[in-house]
């Protein structure tokens, strides 16, 4: 396979079940080595992604392909050389952590080359992996979960909301894991509703709602484009800023002003940088406004330079 | 595949051995009955035409020895023994998984849907021979305990079992129809009992019940008759039937997997 060629690809990916439409006219491609952000809310359509590609379920129209292969006719191709973790996966209750791990090694087919480091840097010790599955808390399935999706070194992992049931002291060791992978040059699938987990680990995002793609960009230009919220505080009046470019929603109370400002703060900057200035606070671009200004105005999404733009969705239920 | 077949076998293992063990109790006590209970039963089937009407149960009676042994592998016993593995077991194989969310991690190896369906089908199966086997050898060892043995065609006792198997790969084969149709296994198993259940109806109520007895044509059991085989008396019309109520359960199942959407478990 091409270097270049990307790693998944859809096109024009549609799955309705009857009436209802689960994914609509989706397009896209992750590239290879990448950390692919999927980002949705519950029912948007991630898991019916995932899930078409990896041949769970048959897309009603459009194409879809891994690794070049195609979904519907070679997915046991595909399923060789992915890992998968499912959202809230449920495991052999019966077996012991260690067995439940080298049962899924057979079957997958590959020798389990990562487990041993998984296990050390998720905290799984030999003692915890003889225990049975059915007196494994939520983190430690979980944590198995994510040894078995990557103990084989796939070339892609396709997580479905990986860090669930992880306490935070966890969470950052699975992002310093998906740090080493994307350095190895191996490819992430990464779907997750919580913002600041993609913000931190993933190249790209796509945002999907109701079925539909809504932006497809690298996180640095979502959040490049965001408006972000200032204050100011000036001894005596402040100054009119409304000309200066980018600042909009100007509200003035006496010595204090607030504004949002997009794009470019070196204007902005030039406007206020003055010897009265007293207080300064310019609130970063997070994710979560980003997605939020998504779903809070189905109309008029947001503007942003650059990467996928789509038209708002219409309801399909 | 065959991690799964072998893992699937290892999970029966404990219950086959138990079940196993129950099956060879019971077929060593059926040849018991016979040499105790025959000629008592007999004498009083000839004084009254209702014990004579009810001696018949299913295809078997205990006025012989072949007539015995098929009371005894249609007993309600016995098809429980077997059942646990040809209809609860494989009505669970996939719609089980599925309700449990395991198919989940399963599917996501590289196996094909029909190599998951015919790796379970297969441990399902042996264990299936396992119990039918254990339930005639006992009757076979049984009937040697009661000094029985020569009036048992050891010969036929192939054509007994590959007819008995044929009933139970025919249960399975619906059973396995039925797990994969169903996202949970409470409808699968209702489906599949009741199927066992409608079968062991009509022959019972046609063998006990004379004005339908024609009903029995339409049960599977009508079609499981040790005792005619150890009589030298093979219908092949039986195992075909068998044979194609295999093959059609298994077919749709074979068809219908791959090609069933599976949306993420609730």
């Amino acid at each position: 396979m091409d270097d270049a060629a990307p790693i998944i690809s859809t096109l024009g990916l549609t799955k309705r079940y009857g009436r209802v439409a689960a994914l609509t006219d989706l397009t896209l491609e992750v590239r290879r080595g990448e950390i692919f952000g999927f980002l949705g809310p519950n029912g948007a359509g991630k898991s019916t992604m995932i899930r078409v590609l990896l041949g769970y379920l048959h897309a009603t129209a459009g194409s879809a392909s891994v690794f070049g292969l195609d979904t519907e006719r070679e997915s046991v191709e595909i399923r060789r050389r992915c890992g998968y973790l499912p959202g809230g996966i449920a495991l052999y209750d019966a077996q012991s952590g260690r067995d439940a791990l080298d049962y899924l090694a057979d079957l997958q087919g590959a020798s389990p080359v990562r487990r041993e480091a998984l296990a050390e840097r998720l905290q799984m010790s030999d003692a915890t992996l003889r225990r049975r599955v059915r007196d494994y808390s939520r983190g430690m399935r979980q944590k198995i979960g994510v040894i078995q999706a990557l103990q084989h070194d796939p070339q892609l992992a396709i997580l479905d909301e990986p860090t669930e049931g992880l306490d935070p002291l966890m969470q950052h060791a699975f992002y310093a894991i998906l740090d080493d992978l994307r350095r190895e040059g191996r490819t992430i699938f990464f779907s997750s509703h919580v913002l600041p987990e993609v913000e931190r680990v993933c190249d790209r995002v796509a945002i999907i709602r109701d079925g539909r793609l809504l932006a497809l960009q690298h996180v640095g230009e979502l959040l490049a484009h965001r408006r972000r919220r200032i204050m100011l505080r000036w001894r005596g009046t402040a100054p009119d800023l409304r000309g200066v470019p980018g600042i909009a929603d100007v509200e003035q109370d006496g010595s204090t002003l607030r504004a949002t400002l997009e794009g470019d703060v070196v204007p902005f900057v030039r406007a206020v940088a003055s010897p009265s200035l007293e207080d300064l606070t310019i609130e970063p671009a997070s994710l979560e406004e980003v997605f939020l200004d998504y779903y809070a105005d189905e109309a008029a999404p947001p503007s942003a330079a650059g990467g996928t733009r789509v038209p708002p969705p219409k309801a399909v239920e | 595949m065959r991690h799964l077949f072998a893992q699937t076998l290892r999970w029966q293992a404990v219950k086959v051995l138990v079940v196993g063990l129950a099956s060879l109790g019971w077929g060593l006590l059926i040849p018991f009955f016979y040499a105790q209970f025959s000629d008592v039963l007999r004498s009083l089937a000839s004084e009254n035409p209702l014990i004579d009407q009810f001696s018949n149960f299913g295809s078997g009676n205990l006025f012989t020895i072949g007539g015995t042994i098929t009371l005894g592998l249609q007993h309600p016993i016995a098809i429980a023994f077997v059942a646990i593995f040809a209809v609860g077991a494989a009505s669970l194989a996939i719609a089980g998984e599925r309700q449990r969310g395991t198919l989940e991690v399963l599917l996501a190896r590289p196996l094909p849907r029909n190599g998951v369906l015919l790796a379970t089908a297969a441990a399902l199966f042996v264990s299936v021979v396992a119990i039918f086997g254990v339930l005639v050898a006992g009757m076979v060892a049984g009937a040697a305990m009661q000094g029985l043995l020569e009036a048992v065609a050891v010969d036929q006792l192939p054509l007994v079992l590959l007819n008995g198997l044929l009933l139970w790969a025919a249960f399975l084969a619906f059973s396995l129809g039925a797990s994969v149709s169903f996202d949970r296994a409470g409808p699968a198993l209702g489906l599949s009992l009741a199927y066992l259940i409608v079968n062991y109806f009509l022959e019972i109520l046609g063998s006990l019940w004379t004005d339908a007895a024609w009903l029995q044509e339409y049960s599977l059991f009508h079609h499981f008759q040790p005792g005619e085989i150890l009589a030298g008396e093979t219908d092949p019309l039986d195992l075909l039937i068998l044979a194609l109520a295999v093959a059609i359960p298994l077919g749709y199942a074979l068809l219908r997997f791959p090609r069933r959407d599976l949306a993420a478990p609730a």
